[in-house]
């Protein structure tokens, strides 16, 4: 299949999409992904704490998915191993000086509530609530945090954001939902 | 014989120096490996162990300049550990971050307000990070 390259190119540049990744998610590649957006956030040449901002969202999202993405996709094409790496997207945008971060993944319908009640608190909270948050949050022993992981991670998003965290869920295969967050980081500290 | 471990920094792992013989442990660089737990058992189980000693003196100097929620577990545990042994009072942990790194800062603040027996240096430099 041959993809109308000009098409998308002039999609990415009318949506001011700056980097996508799309597909299997592991921790050396994420190494790899970050290494990339470090460059282009170098290129912005932004203050400190915007880049900090960004990269942190990124981490911490790509960890989110990483642990917690129903979707898999094999490791090598012929691998016999049969590992599995769960799968995401990950989208970085810049509209003026705001930067937006936008991820999807398939998660399972069984953890849709908590994911959604977590968020709907964490976007009650101002800045130095969710400081406060975290660090009662940090102190618990992993099994006890209020929802399954992406404990700290979602709190850790939300400190850095100069947004609510927007969501969606929107139904995918059976059992099974696909989520999407959408976050802005403000590029003027 | 003294314990001495010395880790290369990749990508997603900090510098790591451990020298028992000179009291001295340092991390510097980023941590954001999504499993994090599994890169820290070995130093964590040397630090319990030594802990327990009676060493005469130990420094630790934290200089990392980035890492995730997991990481920040970590550290907590292993500062709450040093926090708790009974030679704490020999012990120094110097928290080196720059003048403009937030995340870093906030932490070792939040950290600080929760250690009672160690030595916490908080060490804001002027460097660009």
């Amino acid at each position: 299949m041959i993809i109308d390259m000009i098409d998308w190119h002039r999609m990415l540049h009318d949506k001011r999409i700056t980097l996508i990744y799309s597909g299997p998610l592991w921790s050396e590649g994420i190494g790899g992904i970050a290494g990339t957006l470090k460059k282009r956030l170098e290129f912005d040449a932004l203050p400190m704490e915007t880049s900090q901002e960004v990269f942190s969202v990124f981490v911490e999202q790509m960890n989110n998915m990483l642990m917690y993405s129903a979707e898999k996709e094999q490791f090598g094409a012929t691998d016999k191993r049969q590992e599995e790496s769960p799968k995401g997207t990950f989208i970085l945008g810049k509209e003026g000086k705001t930067y937006f971060v936008q991820t999807g993944n398939v998660m399972k319908n069984a953890s849709v509530e908590s994911v959604k009640n977590k968020i709907d608190y964490l976007n009650t909270l101002n800045k130095e609530e969710l400081r406060k948050y975290y660090k009662k949050q940090m102190k618990l022993p992993s099994g006890n945090l209020e929802s399954k992981g992406a404990g700290l991670g979602f709190i850790e998003i939300a400190r850095r954001i100069s947004s609510k965290i927007k969501y969606s869920f929107v139904p995918y295969d059976e059992g099974l939902t696909f989520f999407s967050l959408y976050v802005t980081i403000s590029g003027e500290n | 014989m003294a314990y001495k471990l010395e880790l290369e920094k990749t990508d997603l792992t900090p510098y790591v120096l451990i020298d028992e013989e000179k009291g001295y442990m340092v991390f510097e660089g980023e941590s954001y490996h999504e499993n994090v737990i599994s890169f820290f058992k070995e130093i964590n189980e040397w630090l319990n162990a030594f802990l327990k000693t009676d060493f005469d003196s130990f420094t630790f100097d934290c200089e990392l300049k980035y890492f995730n929620s997991s990481t920040v577990k970590v550290l907590l545990n292993i500062l709450r550990d040093m926090d708790n042994s009974k030679n704490n009072k020999k012990i120094t942990v110097n928290w080196i971050t720059g003048k403009r790194n937030r995340i870093i800062t906030e932490c070792g603040e939040d950290f600080n307000e929760d250690l009672e027996n160690i030595t916490f240096n908080l060490i804001i430099k002027e460097t660009k990070y």
